[in-house]
């Protein structure tokens, strides 16, 4: 009914490019992943840290392949900043009151949930294409000083193509978040607390059940973690495959929308 | 402007409780036809907006229904053609322009985005449709809140207390339109507190108080006939001769020392006078206002 589906995508797009918030949390997320990388560089790079970790890295970690994928992979770290944005998203419309107005042009709910699930996987991809860019830079620049292991075009393009779908299903996931707990508040500092703190202790004590969380499965999505070093501890064995990954990320979004399709999202507009 | 016939709107025995407890609207039936201008009356907390919002399929029924052409809001095929709706405390999301926040809008109902600009154009905001709409004053957002409204060019509008803010030259304006609107064959339902200026443009009026229906039918059929107000140095004496007339006279003294009779006309009352020979210093009438009509309807706890 109503307008058909490209339509919809075509004015959540326009929802999200006639406000700010998009490109101030992109140009903060590739910032903060950029640093990321630069600084995973810095550490393990000869004589530079030596005084401050003092005789840890005996390895010249610069030298092995894996480690140089490791710093690429930090444009993963863009994965909060895309959550967040799906969060916000959704909550606008109801901090704002224009869900009333959304409502009225789409007056099938369920339909603007899924509008703007999809644009948010392509507004995720694109957040990762650019802090993958910013990521790449960075590292590139942040080598040049050293002896280091090539950044093969293998790594690169695989670390990419994670990234992409990884923050893909994140955009995806705070979209569901965001229809669950419509209070932008609560929905926003929910996300928080459960990224930084829940995850993040249940990951290292139980690094079993850690890798069936959001963030295990992102990790294991993007085929990118660094196990001992990057995931908090976790063993190979505890990283799902990439596939399952995506399947996890996809579980989770699928079931808050379908939960919130028939709660939050039915709910009396007042 | 379409100049087809706009939509029937028909609540029937509607009933909306939220949180099991506030009855809003309660078993509110009535009929909003086209090619009139219908005023939605109620004191503050009423119901107006409630039952508007069920209207809309923003807020679920309890019980009955509410329908545009006979069916559901969510099942029209086309919502944004079919109803323009400008909601009380419809939100704008302050970082958009008026012209991008109705493009947004337009996008979403499958229209082109020219339309922004000829609905900003409709409404007198050209000029400022490139604004952020957190500058935006109270009128304005009440003009932008009917330009969004009248995006689909659509057959019925429901406005809610779209007067609210909008300064002496607005409210001439929003009366003309709402009436070349009907004129032109459009639905036009428009709720109010502020009675007085519905009476100027409504053709039939629904007056509910406490979520119920108090009266629904044309604005000449809510009228009461003329009040005759007279003042008499012989009230004692023909006050009796005419409430002997007949059960539907009334006289009742006011404030200001007049009488007021209701149920004769002044000819009748002036006669009665003559050959009763009672002395009259004043005889004039007075026609009911709306205000007044609707203060005595919604007055004292039902
Ligand atoms: N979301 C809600 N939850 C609980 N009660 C509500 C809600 N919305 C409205 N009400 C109650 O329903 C009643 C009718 O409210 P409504 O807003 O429909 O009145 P109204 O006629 O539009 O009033 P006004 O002229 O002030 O705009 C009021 O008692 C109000 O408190
Ligand atoms: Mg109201």
């Amino acid at each position: 009914m109503s307008a058909p589906a490209r339509d919809l995508v075509a004015s959540e797009w326009r929802k999200v490019a006639t406000t700010r918030i998009v490109w101030v949390l992109t140009a903060v997320a590739v910032v903060y992943s950029s640093v990321q990388a630069g600084t995973l560089v810095l550490i393990a790079a000869p004589g530079l840290m030596e005084g401050l970790a003092g005789t840890v890295l005996t390895d010249d970690l610069l030298a092995k392949p894996e480690y140089i994928t490791a710093v690429l992979g930090q444009a993963g770290t863009a994965s909060i900043f895309v959550l967040l944005l799906g969060v916000i998203a959704m909550t606008s419309e109801f901090r704002h009151m224009t869900i009333t107005s959304t409502f009225l042009a789409t007056p099938m709910r369920g339909r603007v949930l899924v509008a703007k699930m999809a644009l948010f996987a392509g507004i995720g991809a694109g957040v990762a294409v650019v802090a993958f860019a910013g990521v790449l830079l960075t590292t590139t620049l942040a080598l040049v000083p050293f002896d280091h292991a090539p950044i093969t075009l293998e790594a690169a393009a695989s670390v990419l193509a994670g990234a992409v779908v990884g923050l893909a299903l994140m955009a995806i996931l705070g979209v569901s978040v965001g229809s669950l707990i419509t209070n932008q508040v609560a929905a926003i500092v929910t996300a928080l607390v459960w990224v930084m703190l829940v995850e993040a202790l249940v990951t290292l004590a139980f690094p079993a059940v850690g890798q069936w969380l959001p963030g295990g499965a992102l990790n294991a999505a993007m085929a990118v973690a660094l196990r001992a070093d990057m995931s908090g501890g976790m063993s190979a064995a505890d990283v799902l495959p990439p596939w399952g990954g995506i399947l996890v990320l996809l579980a989770y979004a699928g079931v808050f929308a379908a939960i919130a399709s028939r709660t939050t999202l039915r709910r009396d507009i007042t | 402007m379409t100049a087809t016939t706009g939509p029937t709107i028909e609540v029937a025995s509607l009933t909306k409780v939220f949180r099991r407890s506030v009855t809003a609207v309660k078993d509110l039936s009535f009929t909003v036809s086209p090619g009139r201008v219908t005023g939605f009356l109620g004191p503050n907390g009423s119901g107006k907006t409630t039952t508007l919002r069920c209207l809309l399929g923003l807020v679920r029924p309890t019980d009955g229904q509410a329908l545009v052409d006979g069916r559901p809001y969510r099942d029209l095929p086309n919502p944004t053609g079919m109803v323009g709706a400008a909601l009380e405390a419809s939100g704008f999301h302050p970082g958009r322009t008026a012209r991008n926040h109705l493009r947004v809008v337009a996008a979403a109902a499958g229209l082109p985005a020219s339309r922004a600009d000829e609905v900003l154009e409709a409404v007198g905001l050209t000029d400022a449709g490139r604004r952020r709409l957190v500058e935006y004053s109270l009128g304005m957002r009440q003009r932008l809140a009917l330009a969004t409204a009248l995006l689909g060019d659509p057959g019925a509008l429901i406005l809610d207390e779209p007067a609210n803010g909008l300064d002496p030259e607005g409210i001439a304006w929003l009366r003309s339109y709402l009436r070349a609107r009907a004129a032109a064959g459009g639905t036009v339902l428009v709720s109010s507190h502020a009675l007085s200026e519905m009476q100027q443009t409504v053709d039939d009026v629904v007056i509910i108080n406490k979520g119920e229906l108090v009266q629904a039918g044309t604005l000449s059929s809510l009228s009461t006939g003329e009040r005759v107000v007279l003042r008499s140095p012989d009230e004692a004496r023909l006050l009796p001769l005419l409430l002997r007339e007949g059960s539907g006279v009334e006289a009742d003294s006011r404030p200001d020392g007049s009488i007021l009779v209701t149920g004769l006309s002044a000819a009748e009352v002036g006669h009665l006078a003559f050959s009763g020979g009672c002395e009259l210093h004043e005889l004039s009438t007075e026609s009911d206002a709306l205000e007044r009509i609707f203060l005595d309807l919604t007055r004292g706890d039902a």
